[in-house]
């Protein structure tokens, strides 16, 4: 019984070493199933992984959505940037097709300025990625300083060690070329403070300096370009996403359980709205109704966190929360793209 | 992916399913197919009881982690197999009893991440997509380049792909490894990936076991303690396994904020093959040592029926939720007696 068990086995591998030899198509394993079919999707070869990529590239995996609006402007495909975005992880640049998002067709047209790799980000992409990146870290430093001011320095110590385990390092390789200090050493320092000593009266001092180290790697920014609702859309809508994801962790059960998520999403929301007070009377002037939806939004989303320590019971669901989120970021991108036309003419 | 399927009916396989398997291995590029099929061969011998898997509600399902191996998807470019996996970071809450529920970052929507699964050699390429809030990444055991240790972050909502051979092989595992990475790995960014050695290991009936700890109340001191992510749920829902079956246990200790527990099986002795990474195994034990992030496979068959529980035997730990049993079921027509231990 065994035995012919073997030799139906070897007959069979040498049948699979034979063909394969002759074959070069790739396939798909699938070991739960007795009978491996090759599912036609992945029936093709993505050779372009290995590839060198051209500074042309955009990075479906990372870019922003203004960057992706180049592939919905040049399909013409209605919302395309939230569908590629939706649609990530991508492990080639032909995984746009095999996960439907767009067509063979269609992803003829763009190849060329597809990529995966991690791609040097330049321009406005690049100082949109800056600017948001060291919004988080007004964030995580705004919330703190509340959880300071009320005295709860056990509570605060996360919000002070988050920009640095989380964020520095993506702006570290910047700061040389717009010729910001590292101010890593000063974040670090505060954190140890308020970890071993949080009643020393250097908190204070050590917290305002580190709060102006985050403000003058902001400064590196013309201030023409930190002014332009365009730019600044991008940055909120950015702070609004990493504030959602993490207001959906704070809650369980309609009851906030984890503060640290709770308290991020605060800081996040509470300073992407100061940025847009800075340019809501120009977003006003340039789009008025989609002023008047992110300006309603902004109101109800900041009623969700009423204090620095989270109330017993949530304000709004997570859902309500991403629904808000969603209408800043619909509205924010008309006016992005408006603005966008108008610098191309 | 469950693998139920091949092993559930333990019959052997007819001459007609194996031409079938033949022609459509025309597509299967030879080695990792054959490797495949061998495996599917030998595992035909093994018997699983069948599961009664509840409908997943949520990130939770121990019953069907215990034998869910990803195997990725296997593609060719430039004539090297590579074995690619999809990972994604998000949130989700899990209920650790009828009275606390809590909020936990998953990785495709499960506690713990998938096991990944490869053969010593393959090209692993795994994305990995960040929709957890905050920056996360993922960190592979192994041997690989610097720039593929998984040590930077990587931001809410991209996306970043690792790549490196999958050597060398033994039982490993992967983890966020972001600051505070305590907390990151406690909350559920963590899972096994398993390198399988060029040769087969003998047919056995394959199980994962995962222990972790919760943190509830972030004072850095677990309140809840599981095995493949519920606290309890093996001892109300006994693991089936047959008398006199190989089990090959693959146990991955990843309990922060306590230094080391051990693994205790009931009633019994099980060869210990260090971190997997061996095919001759090193002692017999019934209570193995494991410090964070050690993981070994174990080897054992029982030879009377029953439950039989597994637990670490700091006891206040198993109390806590990390408990479990097997329940040794006798089959009619045991044809092939494995091992005694």
């Amino acid at each position: 019984m065994i035995k012919l068990r073997y030799i139906c086995l070897a007959a069979a591998a040498t049948l699979i070493v034979t063909l394969s030899s002759c074959s070069s198509t790739p396939t798909a394993e699938n070991p739960s199933a007795p009978v491996a079919s090759p599912p036609a999707t992945e029936a093709v070869s993505n050779n372009s992984h290995s590839g060198h990529s051209s500074k042309e590239k955009i990075n479906i995996n990372t870019a922003i959505l203004s960057e992706l609006d180049k592939f919905e402007g040049k399909l013409g495909v209605p919302a395309l940037s939230n569908k590629i975005q939706a649609n990530r992880p991508y492990g080639s640049p032909e995984d746009l097709v095999t996960k439907k998002v767009i067509t063979q067709e269609q992803f003829d047209q763009i190849k060329d300025q597809v990529g995966v790799q991690e791609v040097v980000l330049t321009g406005e992409a690049k100082d949109v990625d800056y600017m948001s990146k060291l919004g988080l870290m007004k964030g995580h430093l705004l919330v703190a300083r509340e959880l300071l001011d009320q005295n709860q320095p056990k509570q605060a110590e996360p919000h002070i060690g988050h920009p640095v385990e989380e964020i520095y390092v993506d702006v570290e390789d910047q700061l040389n070329e717009r010729k910001v200090k590292e101010f890593k050493t000063t974040l670090v320092s505060l954190q140890d403070l308020v970890k071993s000593s949080p009643k020393d009266s250097k908190v204070k001092t050590s917290f305002t300096s580190s709060v102006q180290a985050v403000d003058g790697a902001i400064a590196a920014l013309p201030e023409a370009q930190r002014s332009k609702p365009g730019f600044t859309l991008q940055v909120i809508n950015e702070l609004l996403d990493s504030a959602n994801s993490e207001y959906r962790a704070a809650i369980a059960d309609g009851k906030i359980t984890a503060p640290i998520e709770y308290q991020d999403s605060r800081g996040f929301v509470f300073y992407a709205n100061e940025l847009y007070k800075g340019i809501s009377s120009q977003v006003a002037q340039a789009d008025p109704e989609a002023h008047k939806a992110i300006d309603t939004s902004f109101a109800e989303l900041i009623k969700v966190w009423p204090a620095a320590i989270p109330p017993a019971k949530a304000v709004k669901t997570p859902n309500d929360v991403t629904k808000l989120v969603k209408t800043i970021e619909e509205n924010s991108q008309k006016v992005v793209d408006k603005s966008n036309t108008q610098a191309q003419r | 992916m469950p693998n139920n399927f091949a092993l559930g009916n333990g019959k052997p396989w007819s001459r007609r399913q194996l031409l079938q398997l033949g022609l459509a291995g025309a597509g299967v590029t030879g080695a990792a197919g054959l490797w495949q099929m061998l495996n599917l061969q030998s595992k035909s011998t093994v018997k699983v009881p069948p599961l009664n898997i509840e409908a997943p509600d949520d990130a939770t399902n121990p019953m069907k982690m215990l034998r869910d191996f990803d195997y990725g998807t296997v593609k060719q470019e430039n004539g090297r197999t590579i074995r690619e996996f999809q990972l994604t970071a998000g949130t989700s809450i899990i209920k650790l009893n009828s009275a606390v529920s809590y909020n936990i970052w998953d990785l495709n929507g499960r506690i713990p991440g998938p096991t990944l699964r490869a053969k010593q050699g393959d090209r692993i390429r795994v994305l990995f997509l960040n929709n957890a809030g905050h920056s996360h990444s993922l960190h592979f055991h192994g041997v690989h380049p610097a720039e593929m240790d998984g040590v930077r972050p990587i931001s809410n909502g991209s996306a970043t792909i690792y790549e490196f051979d999958a050597e060398p092989y033994g039982v490993h595992l992967y983890h966020c490894h972001i600051e505070p990475v305590t907390r990151h790995i406690a909350k559920g960014l963590y899972g096994m990936f398993i390198i399988d050695p060029p040769t087969p290991r003998p047919p056995a009936d394959e199980i994962v076991l995962v222990m972790g700890g919760y943190d509830v109340n972030d004072d850095s001191h677990n309140d809840y303690y599981a095995f493949n992510g519920l606290p309890h749920y093996y001892m109300h829902h006994p693991i089936g396994i047959y008398k006199d079956q190989l089990i090959r246990l693959y146990v991955l200790n990843i309990i922060e904020y306590d230094p080391a527990v051990t693994f205790h099986l009931h009633a019994n002795f099980f060869d210990v093959y260090r971190y997997g990474m061996t095919m001759t195994p090193s002692e017999k034990a019934d209570v193995i040592t494991m410090g964070v992030a050690e993981r070994h496979i174990l080897e054992f068959a029982f030879r009377y029926p029953g439950k039989y529980m597994f637990h670490p035997h700091q006891d206040a730990i198993a109390e806590n939720g990390c408990m479990g049993q097997f329940e040794v079921l006798a089959e009619k027509n045991s044809q092939n007696p494995v091992k005694h231990s």
